[in-house]
């Protein structure tokens, strides 16, 4: 009896014990500690944002911003660190300092510039409606009104589907939206025309097509806190990788076509 | 389903498994064993006759159990920072969890302490045990065998919410799977998938909890 509750009492400890053996192997890679490292340029980014912020078939995480803000921390002479995260955990992530930079195609809008401090743009692209393929009564913005649109809550496409005139649903991302209107569960949704002509030729989807181009061109930069000393450092590297043609060559490689300027 | 799909299926098995393998199981089994620790001594200040130490332990529960855990996940990683204190993804869902199952298996584990039959504590003071000595080797081995299916609901519920830690930055199961996702565009198939190892994860578990209730059997007084 004495050594039975013994061992009861022990079997927590034992549990624990056996789980810390368990995940030392696998414990993720730490974060940075709160302030801008020296050595260090801390990334945030989706990883499920492709062809932008993804991983490839090896697991690996590529994609366009990947590895424009590679080239970035390259010739500033950093070591990148790239921390993974929900498009609408992005932003709390850079305020709570667990990384210093996004690199998400963060389209740069006054409500935004107004809180973070912006880097040059890197890419500019335009805004695009996605509708269900047979679906011919949506051919510009004024047909949205009253419609049902997902966007993922704070994204700027968010923004443009509730000044249409659209209800907006919250979903996690586009792949989502796009799930959604195949099921007809929603009517439309707003996204850059990059990530939305990638996803037409990855997936070969032909239930969605894309309506009509919205119009304005928007600028996608690097989102950084407020007063970062690392903005003006970044835009610098920007523009030496813009002369030298690495941007144009980036852009080439994931787009076909220069998509940077 | 096409040949690719099946082809994506094979092909995600391998990751998806070192997902749990890395994330959710290590999660699970910290968790939980730090939060039964918790529970237990929450449990007994609930049972104490200090006003101070019961009101302590009632607050606690109440918090914990009135409260989304995304939202005490999201306190604990995004909130925690402005007052100074960062605490990296991984321990910060050990935290919640680990305090999400303090708050719940306490009540487990009080009333499970209070099923035991008065004449017990009777009997044992009568042959001169003292309270601690009655709780050790009488009280809590037969509550232990009460406890087990409700806390075992507890622990499996457990294996399951370690998901919400993919909002965190944890890599965790469901994590994996929405990253091999993404580039593939084929979420329905990856969801599906991370089903059935939670699933399978819980079958086990199932399983360990039938042998435990047999072998705990013999701590109950008939």
């Amino acid at each position: 009896m004495l050594r039975t509750s013994h061992r009861l009492l022990a079997l927590p400890v034992i549990l624990a014990v056996g789980a810390l053996a368990a995940c030392s192997s696998g414990d993720p890679a730490p974060q940075g500690e709160g302030s801008a490292d020296a050595e260090v340029l801390r990334v945030g980014t989706e990883g499920t944002y492709s062809p932008f912020s993804f991983h490839d078939t090896d697991g690996e995480l590529t994609g366009y911003d990947v590895e424009v803000v590679t080239a970035v921390a390259d010739e500033l002479g950093l070591e990148v660190e790239f921390s993974e995260t929900t498009w609408d955990s992005i932003f709390a992530g850079l305020e709570a300092e667990r990384y210093d930079v996004v690199a998400n195609q963060v389209t740069i809008n006054d409500e935004r510039a107004a809180v973070y401090d912006f880097s040059e743009p890197y890419t500019v692209s335009t805004g695009v409606a996605v509708v269900a393929a047979d679906d011919d009564t949506v051919t510009s913005l004024d047909d949205v009104a009253g419609l049902t649109a997902a966007q993922s809550a704070t994204s700027n496409w968010s923004q443009v589907a509730k000044d249409a005139g659209a209800t907006v649903e919250g979903v996690e991302g586009f792949t989502q939206a796009v799930t959604l209107l195949t099921q007809g569960r929603i009517d439309v949704t707003f996204n850059d025309d990059l990530a939305v002509l990638d996803y037409l030729k990855q997936s070969g989807d032909t239930s969605v097509k894309i309506a009509f181009e919205t119009g304005e061109t928007v600028e996608q930069a690097f989102a950084l806190r407020k007063d970062s000393e690392l903005t003006a450092r970044i835009d610098e590297a920007l523009a030496t990788l813009r002369a030298d043609g690495t941007l144009a060559e980036i852009s080439e490689k994931w787009f076909g076509e220069d998509v940077s300027q | 389903m096409t040949g690719d799909t099946w082809d994506l299926v094979a092909s995600s098995i391998g990751p998806l498994l070192s997902g749990a393998i890395r994330g959710t199981i290590p999660l699970t089994l910290i968790s939980f064993a730090i939060g039964l620790v918790l529970a237990l001594v929450v449990a007994l200040a609930r049972l104490s006759r200090r006003r101070v130490v019961s009101g302590v332990a009632r607050a606690y529960i109440s918090v914990i159990r009135g409260t989304p855990l995304l939202v005490q996940l999201f306190i604990i990683f995004y909130a925690l920072p402005s007052f100074g204190v960062v605490i990296d993804p991984f321990p910060s869902a050990v935290v919640a969890f680990s305090l999400n199952v303090g708050g719940y298996a306490a009540e487990t584990i009080r009333a499970a302490i209070l099923s035991v039959p008065k004449g017990q504590w009777e009997a044992a003071v009568t042959v001169g045990m003292d309270h601690t000595l009655t709780l050790r080797r009488v009280v809590l081995p037969q509550a232990v065998r009460v406890a087990v299916p409700p806390l075992s609901n507890t622990f499996i519920s457990l294996v399951k919410d370690t998901s919400l830690a993919s909002t965190i930055m944890v890599t965790e199961l469901l994590r994996k799977a929405q990253e091999i996702a993404a580039p593939t565009y084929e979420f329905m198939t990856l969801y599906s998938l991370a089903a059935v190892v939670y699933w399978l994860i819980c079958l086990v578990l199932s399983t360990g909890q039938s042998q435990l209730e047999r072998r705990l059997d013999r701590f109950v007084a008939h």
